[in-house]
């Protein structure tokens, strides 16, 4: 009882009330596939200007497999993915090459055939929502950003930032653990980290829902660090939101080492736990936005605005 | 919670309420199921095409008699003209007209049924009537009483002085009984059968008759149904002795002997005929049957309420076949509310929406421990599937084609075990339905193959504790009678799922998820 009070009283939002006040009222259904299809996403981004990973080959039948194994040959570093994979199932990291074979993140080896049985099964639809039929892309692999490598085990860390009606809202990075096999997946135990929207710093982190203060592989204090060009990632984060027409996104962004912030992927049903990473409640910026957002206000301020919203509620 | 989900959540409460309330408390129509002994209903449907030309249908209809009291009879049919005839003691229904095309009769009635024992005389005591020993002792051809055959075997069992007519009986019943194999492809023909001790169910009530004949005993054979709970009812034969002034019954099959029990219905005594055609092409006819759980005068009150309107309608009066579907389908609604409150107000993720209904409305045709074993076995051969399979390399939909043959195969040799071991649930749940089975296994092997064994069990394990939470109502006789005889009720159901719809609250799964809120800020944050 005293938890129900808490809560409330902190405004978190609970599932029921993220599908009935945000997702189903302000994501309207059509626009679901730009988001659910990371390819339809990559085209809206592209033609916006936004950048995102580059795309190196696309498989859309088990004809395709072949050739685009073939053209891999060449690289030693990429990630195959599904286009409508649901919470990173499916992904697979190349980091290397020896003699005729991959090495996979992790360490294992992989040959041709392989990566032609992944890319068949992704096809057949084995990692889509529902088991649809689906198809098989690889991107460029990104890099750690060195001010992130020291709290990231074993893969890229990623920002999540949610976006309500061009409105930034709250925002977390997830780390990567060892036990997350270096995935930034909190349910596989990533740890999620709140980012300040002022200033772009860890305020808090939880890992398993309880709160953390430094990196259980590497020991590094997490809390003050910060997230580099992290008004850039506000920046790509609402400009690509504003590309679906959904009210209610969650943007993840990936600040790689060479080329900056880049939108990896968008997420209409964007989960609660960046609540828990922050220790704060989004009801509260959510009716701010709700009642502040000026129609026709330009990105710059509409970000600041949700600055504006998250300083005035931590002050209160 | 939004408003207009609320309001018109309860006016669905409201409207569902009014209307259960008025035909309850005013009309008082019962409200739970007295659960009456042996009250069947029971219907003949038969499908006959004819070419034009003038024609009739005969069946035998049931009369009241010893341990069954036939009442509530009606029949329908189409472009036919209906009448009852006695024949041979035995009421014939008899449907007569020009055939063309397809023509459809339904005879239904009720039946209240119970135990009879007929007390054995000590005696022959008082000797048949002429009329009776013409109908009943005579040699014929269904029951050559007077066959060399006959007399020989006869001769041989009792070569010096007879014995008392009663223990006769019992020894010629206790031989067709015991050393006469039942063997439903061998003859129906009594001598056949005599001659190779083995005969069909009707071949051995038949001899059986011959034999009593030709003792001196009147004999008969009656065409009757045999009435099984939640199943078709087969047609049946047994055999009854006149002595003393009364007819025991007793069956060389089913081993009853002067106690005839509560599932059977006589319909014919005349002949094992179940249906004779005159000018009809084709004909087929099949029995249904229901248990009712109403007293017959509570049924009446079901049936026709004090409202016109209501008794127009009742689902009482709708044909048997229909109303075992309804009844089934009218719980659905309460298996969709306990689903939601297990998804939206707790927080538990199941297979699909609503497997965990279908789930348990598999499990209602077996028993529960047999049924959850069987999705043990099923979720068991998944992994073990997958183990093998997923070196092979497979795409998704051959390798769930895979899984089902397995499946197929699995629960083949449980119908097999279940027989040999005669554990009946077992081989009930060959009926468990496949397509339940096939969509768990595929739910189940994708999630195993998306997210992992353990969220994979997860799953399964919470679709079958929200299974297990809809299955005592998917079994409950007082569920069903209230659903089935207030089917307004649904809309009360419809009226809670749209407040549960419009809930935000927060689910159980929030506050475990959030719990760490609970605890004071502790540095971070500040």
């Amino acid at each position: 009882m005293r938890l129900l009070q808490t809560l409330r009283r902190e405004g978190v939002l609970g599932i029921n009330r993220r599908n009935h006040e945000f997702t189903l009222r302000w994501n309207p259904r059509r626009n679901y596939p730009l988001v659910d299809d990371k390819l339809e996403t990559k085209r809206l981004c592209e033609a916006a200007g936004i950048p995102i990973p580059g795309l190196i080959a696309v498989a859309r039948r088990q004809g395709d497999v072949r050739s685009m194994v073939v053209e891999l040959a060449s690289l030693s570093q990429f990630v195959l993915k599904p286009a409508r994979g649901a919470m990173g199932n499916g992904i697979l990291v190349v980091r290397g090459r020896e003699g005729d074979r991959w090495r996979r993140a992790g360490g294992r080896l992989l040959t041709d055939e392989d990566l032609r049985y992944h890319a068949a099964s992704i096809i057949s639809g084995m990692y889509a929502l529902g088991g649809q039929p689906d198809v098989a892309f690889v991107e460029e692999l990104l890099e750690v950003h060195p001010a992130l490598a020291e709290i990231a085990s074993d893969g890229v860390p990623d920002v999540r930032v949610i976006v309500h009606r061009g409105v930034p809202v709250m925002s977390m990075t997830r780390l990567p653990t060892r036990r997350s096999r270096g995935r930034a997946n909190l349910h596989q135990g990533a740890i999620g980290a709140g980012v300040d929207l002022a200033t772009g710093r860890i305020v808090h982190a939880v890992l398993d829902n309880a709160p953390v203060t430094r990196h259980p592989d590497t020991d590094r204090p997490l809390l003050g660090i910060g997230v580099p060009s992290f008004a850039r990632v506000l920046e790509i984060a609402v400009a690509a939101c504003d590309e679906t027409g959904l009210g209610y996104v969650g943007a993840d962004v990936v600040v790689d080492a060479r080329r900056g912030p880049v939108i990896l992927e968008l997420n209409a049903r964007p989960g609660l736990a960046i609540q828990a990473a922050n220790r704060a409640g989004l009801v509260p910026r959510l009716r701010a936005v709700g009642e502040r957002v000026r129609p026709g206000a330009t990105r710059a301020e509409r970000i600041a605005l949700g600055i504006e919203i998250s300083v005035s509620r931590d002050e209160a | 919670m939004n408003r207009s989900a609320g309001l018109v959540g309860f006016l669905l409460v409201m409207i569902g309420a009014a209307l259960f309330v008025w035909k309850a408390f005013v009309l008082e129509l019962p409200l739970a199921a007295t659960d009456a002994e042996g009250l069947w209903r029971i219907e003949l449907e038969i499908t006959a095409r004819g070419a034009g030309r003038r024609g009739s249908l005969r069946a035998p209809l049931p009369s009241t008699g010893p341990g069954q009291v036939v009442f509530d009879e009606r029949s329908a049919s189409d472009r036919l003209v209906f009448t009852i005839r006695t024949e041979d003691g035995d009421r014939v229904g008899v449907w007569s007209g020009r055939f063309a095309g397809v023509h459809q009769v339904v005879h239904g009635f009720r039946v209240q049924l119970s135990e009879v024992t007929t007390p054995l005389p000590g005696g022959i005591g008082r000797s048949p009537s002429r009329e009776l020993l013409a109908r009943y002792a005579g040699s014929t051809r269904e029951f050559p009483s007077d066959a060399s055959d006959v007399k020989a075997f006869l001769d041989k069992l009792w070569p010096s002085a007879p014995e008392n007519p009663l223990d006769r009986l019992r020894t010629l019943f206790g031989f067709v009984a015991d050393e006469i194999a039942t063997v439903p492809s061998a003859s129906d023909d009594a001598l056949l059968t005599l001659a190779a001790r083995e005969g069909s169910a009707v071949g051995k009530s038949r001899l059986l008759v011959t034999l009593l004949r030709a003792i001196g005993l009147p004999a008969r054979t009656l065409l009757g149904l045999q009435l099984f709970e939640g199943q078709t009812p087969i047609t049946t034969q047994w055999v009854e002795a006149w002595i003393d002034g009364q007819w025991i019954p007793m069956s060389p099959i089913d081993g009853f002997f002067a106690t005839r029990p509560a599932n059977l219905v006589a319909l014919r005594t005349a002949s094992l005929a179940e249906l004779e055609t005159t000018a009809v092409a084709a004909v087929g006819h099949r029995y249904n049957a229901l248990r009712e759980r109403l007293r017959p005068e509570e049924l009446a009150a079901m049936m026709t309420p004090a409202s016109p309107w209501l008794a127009r309608v009742s689902l009482y009066r709708l044909p048997v076949s229909t109303q075992s579907a309804l009844r089934v389908l009218l719980l659905m609604p309460l298996g969709a509310l306990v689903v939601a409150l297990f998804r939206n107000l707790i927080g538990i993720s199941t297979f699909g929406t609503f497997m965990p209904v279908l789930i348990a409305l598999a499990l209602r045709q077996v028993a529960l421990a047999a049924g959850l074993m069987l999705v043990a076995a099923v979720l068991l051969l998944g992994i073990l599937g997958r183990l093998v399979l997923e070196r092979m390399h497979l795409l998704l939909v051959p390798r769930l084609g895979v899984l089902l043959c397995a499946v197929v195969l699995a629960v083949t040799s449980f119908a097999l075990l279940g027989r040999e071991v005669e554990v009946r649930e077992l081989s009930v749940g060959v009926l468990f339905p496949m397509v339940i089975l096939t969509m768990l296994i595929e739910r189940f092997s994708v999630t195993l193959a998306e997210e992992g064994l353990r969220p994979a069990l997860v799953r399964a394990g919470w679709s079958v504790v929200a299974a297990v939470a809809v299955y005592p109502i998917f079994h409950s006789a007082k569920a069903e009678h209230l659903m089935f005889g207030f089917p307004e009720l649904v809309i009360v159901v419809m009226g809670v799922l749209i407040w549960i719809g419009g809930y935000t609250g927060y689910r159980v799964s929030d506050l475990i998820r959030f719990r760490a809120f609970a605890k004071p800020a502790g540095g971070a944050g500040s």
